[in-house]
């Protein structure tokens, strides 16, 4: 019997190669979105402010004293005066013990700060005054342990260091920081993130081939 | 009927092969497809590069000028890319004060912008491990803290980055010789030699080295153009990457980006051979701590617990 014998399984075959070739055709030039740039650092994590940059809301008053107080604003009877009042009420003071205005500013000269021995302090160098009670920090300071510096490590001339005093950074009236700028945490892919208290392999597969695996630590 | 079928491929035989045979094509492509998606083919010249400390003046001369060629392609950015020589009687050494630092991360950031690292994948050199007070217990710290959990006065925070080690672990696991120390103590890479093992990157105890796992995505914007060849240039995928003290500024006389950045001052760096210097004057004062003493790498970084 002369008879063509009939494929039929072609009508299944085919249709599937042709399939197959869309797919991987697909495979080979996918429809893939553009790579957006990433999300640019935020200028303030890398400032060069200090830590009382930003914070100038409890700043002191800047200029000349003697425009109120040498004519018109009579000097205090009371020793007694801790509150600072009319144009230095935006002054939050907040210096533990030292709670007088006039432990630290020079009754006779506002301008002045007031060293030990009742002379005056030039307002340039707070340093001196601070080291009047803060004498270890002081020291720490002039060697440098305490305090920032930038600009260049090998000076030539002086102008290459800057070196940022006591109020650069702290408030005098309420010295302790206020930390403002805080950067967020690393984007890191997961495998780099270790949760605290949590152990890399421990399902009970791996605990029973290697046993209790110490947890990695850098 | 029989010579008919011998000569010519009947219909049915020309479509089941055609398609198989268009489909076989197709599977060719897609498996050779991932060449499509090569984002770094190197040149012929880069191939034939030498190693860095091989090069002469003007192999530098002509190295540097492609490399700011494909800089100014990729990201249309005019670089200055420099390579400035240690210093004669300069080791360099950072001192950071632990009782100081309030895990800003300021210094983080500021090296991400100053050393052209990746953004997407995010590539940091420093991590800030925030510490319970009472010992130094790495288990326990954590480097991803939350923003509100910086500042804590039962924390203290201790940021790790490459410490620079007088006896380098990772230098002596390099198979090519891509990474050595230099004279003034900084261990460095060459970029163009690194061939991705990540040897060092196991080696190293502190986790100082970053591995570009992908093509580092910068805006060209935020690119710092001035660049060192074995600092902060930018990096091509598959190759290793850490701090190197930011030799571009610090071997002429600046301080690193994250020394200028600190808000508190917690962070100290100058030539530990230089008597007068503040580093070698708060090494003789101070309480000063070696992270890992154990492992014996005698690093160049030295933690301080300072007022």
């Amino acid at each position: 019997m002369d008879e063509t014998p009939v494929r039929w399984w072609l009508i299944f075959l085919v249709p599937l190669f042709v399939l197959l070739s869309f797919y991987f055709l697909y495979r080979t030039f996918p429809i893939a979105p553009a790579a957006a740039d990433p999300a640019p650092l935020k200028a303030e994590w890398y400032t060069l402010t200090t830590a009382r940059g930003e914070d100038l809301a409890n700043k002191s008053m800047v200029g000349n004293c003697f425009i109120c107080h040498a004519y018109w604003v009579p000097i205090p009877r009371s020793m007694e005066n801790s509150k600072p009042r009319f144009a230095h009420a935006n002054i939050t003071l907040n210096h533990g013990k030292n709670d007088r205005c006039y432990n630290c500013h020079m009754i006779s000269d506002r301008n002045k700060y007031v060293a030990d021995d009742g002379t005056g302090i030039m307002p340039q160098l707070p340093e001196l005054l601070c080291s009047r009670c803060h004498g270890l920090i002081y020291d720490d300071w002039l060697n440098g342990t305490h305090g920032k510096w930038t600009g260049m490590w090998n000076p030539v001339k002086k102008s290459d260091r800057r070196r940022y005093t006591c109020t650069q950074c702290h408030d005098p009236h309420n010295p302790a920081f206020k930390y403002s700028t805080l950067a967020p945490p690393p984007v890191w892919p997961d495998k780099y993130i270790r949760n605290t208290g949590e152990e890399s392999n421990s399902d009970p597969y791996s605990n029973f081939l290697i046993g209790k695996e110490p947890k990695e630590s850098f | 009927m029989a010579d008919k079928h011998d000569s010519k491929i009947s219909r049915r035989d020309f479509i089941a092969g055609s398609s198989i045979a268009f489909t076989t094509l197709a599977a060719t492509g897609a498996a050779l497809s991932p060449l499509l998606d090569a984002r770094e083919t190197p040149g012929i010249d880069e191939i034939l590069q030498k190693h860095y400390r091989r090069l002469t003046t003007e192999d530098k001369k002509t190295i540097f000028a492609r490399l700011e060629a494909e800089i100014d392609k990729k990201y249309s950015v005019k670089a200055n890319i420099s390579d400035p020589p240690p210093m004669d009687g300069v080791e360099f050494a950072y001192v950071l004060n632990i009782g100081r630092c309030i895990g800003c991360r300021k210094c983080v950031y500021a090296c991400m912008e100053e050393n052209n690292t990746s953004r997407d994948p995010q590539i940091q050199y420093i991590r800030v491990l925030k510490i319970k007070q009472g010992s130094i217990d790495l288990d326990s710290s954590s480097h991803d803290y939350p923003v509100s959990e910086a500042a804590d006065p039962n924390y203290f925070y201790m940021p790790v980055q490459c410490q620079q080690c007088r006896n380098p672990p990772c230098i002596k696991v390099c198979p090519v010789k891509a990474t050595w120390k230099e004279k003034d103590g900084v261990i460095v890479i060459d970029y163009n030699w690194c061939i991705g093992c990540r040897y060092c990157e196991a080696a190293c105890p502190y986790h100082a080295r970053r591995f570009n796992f992908a093509k580092p995505a910068i805006a060209p914007e935020e690119i710092n153009p001035d660049m060192g060849y074995l600092s902060n240039r930018v990096r091509p995928m598959g190759v290793m990457e850490k701090c190197t003290f930011c030799l571009h500024r610090t071997r002429v006389g600046k301080y690193p980006a994250c020394h200028d950045v600190c808000p508190t001052g917690a962070r100290k760096f100058g030539n530990l051979r230089d008597p007068q210097s503040e580093v070698r004057k708060i090494l003789e004062k101070e309480r000063v701590y070696v992270l890992k003493q154990e492992v014996g790498t005698l690093p160049k970084f030295y933690y301080v617990f300072a007022k």
